[in-house]
């Protein structure tokens, strides 16, 4: 060991300041750098917000090409099982193709009667009901800090911040960022989604609070409620960001509620294009 | 003779690679499904144990771009991912300069204190220059984790090193 190496101040100004052949930069040179760009974008400059909502556009399409190996395998898995199930998978889902045509008539019948009942009640507008963006998730990275997810569509097609997002009508999360060609959605088990909610025949209010874990749960109930299994639990819209009524799922014993979609398993979803009624996150 | 020297190269660039690749794919070492508090920080060991072992392949420019990239698809403000890489970097620069032979348990011991090291920085800064709420058992658990594995991916990386790369250390 060289004499220099015992010194401490030399080590640690060389560990700082040190280049080399493949080093190009020095690490407190990179440091500097690193911070101007966390202040730049924590305090959202417009030409920082600029220039990230084009490099998350670029680098959330990288991410959906380098992802398609990890989506290939177990869509191969499923297309090997589905084609042995065909024939009976065709079977059942005529039948239930005959029931939602059944279904659907009286769905027809009933959203009328709906549309004119809320007309009579001149309490919401009906219109809003069919703007909606049909949009695919690009990114699904699971993190064990924000549980989020990127889709295909952005503020070109009109997405704003706040925006509710919804799979077969059932709540998933909201718009936190918009870039030109994609967004950020906001899942309901995120630790920052916080969602008022009501449930049971008593319309109780509640906040539904993610957890970071997969079952969020039901907070700022009244004293001493006692949670009952399977009580649907819906937005109450009472934060003018998603639709009263929206049904979000299903309680637990234990004050979580077990979501209708599962986060993990977002292909498509649906933009509501609603504007909030007021700013968000 | 050129045939093999562009393999050396990509064998070479592996650990880079591998680190690009976590960065921006969406696999994620956070496997919530099989074991729910269990997650990982697989680049931060990477980092680590290159630096120490062989810095020349994991160049700090690098590992910069790849924290950027990172906090891209992640959603977390810009260059707080590569501030705590470089951290990592900074103890790992420090620990071989100071250092003539390590082993395992050395290296263990010293990820330790990179790794706390980068976690404070960033969980400082976010927590008070960003909106972003994070949990405090999930960072827990994920340092937990990540050191615990350490011995794991040392093993992995060391058999790599020696079958591809050569068993020199810088």
């Amino acid at each position: 060991m060289s004499v220099s190496r015992d010194d401490y101040s030399i080590a640690f100004r060389s560990a700082l300041l040190q280049r080399g052949a493949s080093q190009k930069f020095s690490i407190f040179s990179l440091i500097i750098v690193a911070l101007i760009i966390f202040f730049l974008d924590v305090y959202g400059f417009t030409v920082v917000k600029t220039a990230r909502s084009f490099i998350n556009d670029v680098v959330y399409r990288v991410t959906y090409l380098a992802s398609a190996p990890t989506r290939l395998f177990p869509g191969i898995n499923q297309g090997i099982a589905g084609h042995f199930n065909l024939k009976k998978e065709n079977e059942e889902l005529r039948k239930v193709i005959e029931r939602y045509k059944a279904l659907d008539l009286n769905l027809e019948y009933i959203s009328n009667e709906n549309k004119n009942l809320k007309k009579v009640l001149d309490t919401e507008d009906v219109r809003s009901v069919s703007n909606v963006v049909l949009a695919k998730v690009l990114v699904d990275r699971n993190s064990p800090f924000l549980k989020s997810i990127i889709i295909n569509k952005g503020s070109k097609e009109g997405i704003i911040k706040g925006m509710p997002v919804t799979q077969n009508k059932y709540l998933v999360g909201r718009i936190v960022e918009t870039n030109y060609l994609s967004s950020r959605v906001l899942l309901l088990n995120d630790l920052n989604s916080r969602i008022p909610v009501t449930f049971d025949e008593k319309s109780t209010q509640a906040i539904l609070t993610g957890g970071g874990t997969r079952k969020p749960i039901l907070s700022y109930l009244p004293e001493d409620y006692e949670f009952k299994d399977d009580i649907t639990v819906f937005a109450s819209g009472k934060d003018g960001i998603f639709s009263a009524g929206t049904p979000i799922g299903k309680t637990k014993y234990t004050g979580e509620v077990e979501l209708f979609v599962d986060p993990n398993q977002l292909s498509f979803v649906t933009v509501n294009l609603i504007k909030p009624s007021k700013e968000v996150f | 003779m050129a045939k093999g020297n562009i393999v050396n190269k990509l064998f070479a660039s592996g650990p880079l690679i591998l680190l690009y690749y976590l960065s921006i794919s969406e696999i994620d070492t956070n496997l919530e499904k099989l074991f729910e508090v269990f997650s990982l920080n697989l680049q931060i060991i990477i980092i680590y144990f290159w630096i120490i072992k062989r810095p020349n392949l994991m160049g700090t420019g690098h590992i910069f771009l790849a924290g950027l990239i990172n906090d891209v698809v992640m959603g977390f403000p810009l260059g707080i991912s590569s501030l705590s890489y470089l951290a990592v970097c900074f103890v790992g620069n420090y620990v071989r300069n100071k250092s003539v032979n390590t082993t395992i348990a050395s290296d263990w011991f010293t990820f330790l204190i990179a790794l706390l090291f980068a976690n404070l920085l960033f969980f400082s800064l976010l927590n008070n220059f960003s909106e972003v709420i994070i949990s405090y058992t999930k960072i827990g658990y994920n340092t937990f984790f990540t050191l615990f594995l350490f011995p794991v991916f040392w093993f992995l990386f060391h058999l790599y090193q020696i079958s591809f790369i050569g068993s020199q250390d810088a």
